[in-house]
């Protein structure tokens, strides 16, 4: 399967194509949302007001962004700032400039290595896109995923094993291609 | 990105979370929204009454375009009209 790049996805962004600003939402909304209540720990309420103030800000500022593969590193630190921005709004005055989790670069580069393997669980097929996501991001059972696959419930151990197998190199691959400085 | 096994893959893959639901469409919808609020603006620049109306109720301005008024959108209204 050939994944658009988001240098493709950002060019046509630009030229006004509505299915690929919907792409790019769609391929980012979790790590974005993962930043808002993991990282900075917002409540599903300010972190509703982020997100959406993130990708207003994206939307905007599209013509702005100089290194389209920079793209990835700067919704982080849109991101970051704006869930900043919403900590000391409503924090008291005093305690303003200590509004940053303690642990928030350890769960930034989590959620960027995250990011990488969802990333190459683009390139798999639907179907093993589909099992892990609901037996991993889900936390559906074996029983809800047989269920709702149509499967021996006892296969699904085993169909997820593989996916992961055929994931791993794909990870790998993805991983080099978005190391810092690359995109 | 360390190597890593099943497990690894599995817990990373568990970091990113299905979205609330809505938040997706309603990010998805800002091209629309934008160009309802261009609408908005322009039709309020030429009927007073119109502008009176838009900047005592936002919201229901954007609901009769069929926008979401999420915060971001309703802000981006707000400052368009603070400068128009």
């Amino acid at each position: 399967m050939t994944v658009v790049s988001d240098e493709q996805l950002l060019a046509r962004c630009r030229a006004g194509e509505n299915p690929a600003w919907n792409e790019l939402v769609e391929r980012y909304s979790r790590y974005v949302y993962a930043i808002c209540t993991q990282g900075f720990r917002l409540g599903d309420h300010d972190a509703e007001d982020v997100f959406q103030d993130v990708f207003t800000r994206v939307y905007t500022h599209l013509d702005r962004l100089r290194e389209d593969a920079s793209f990835r590193p700067w919704l982080a630190q849109l991101t970051r700032r704006s869930c900043l921005d919403q900590l000391r709004s409503s924090a008291r005055e005093e305690v303003a400039d200590e509004v940053e989790p303690a642990d928030v670069d350890e769960t930034l580069s989590l959620l960027d290595d995250a990011l990488t393997v969802h990333t190459a669980m683009a390139a798999l097929s639907e179907s093993c896109r589909d099992i892990l996501d609901r037996f991993f991001a889900r936390d559906e059972s074996y029983r809800v995923i047989a269920d709702a696959l149509g499967l021996p419930s006892g296969t699904v151990a085993s169909r997820i094993s593989r996916c992961l197998d055929k994931l791993k190199p794909l990870v790998e691959e993805t991983g080099a291609a978005a190391r810092p400085g690359i995109g | 990105m360390n190597a890593f096994d099943h497990e690894e893959l599995g817990r990373l893959i568990a970091a990113l979370r299905p979205v609330p639901a809505g938040w997706v469409r309603a990010a998805q919808e800002l091209p629309a929204a934008r160009l309802a609020i261009e609408g908005i603006v322009s039709r309020a620049v030429a009927d007073a009454a119109y502008r009176d109306r838009v900047v005592a109720d936002l919201e229901s301005a954007l609901a009769e375009e069929g926008i979401e008024p999420t915060p971001a959108v309703l802000d981006e209204l707000r400052e368009r009209f603070l400068s128009d």
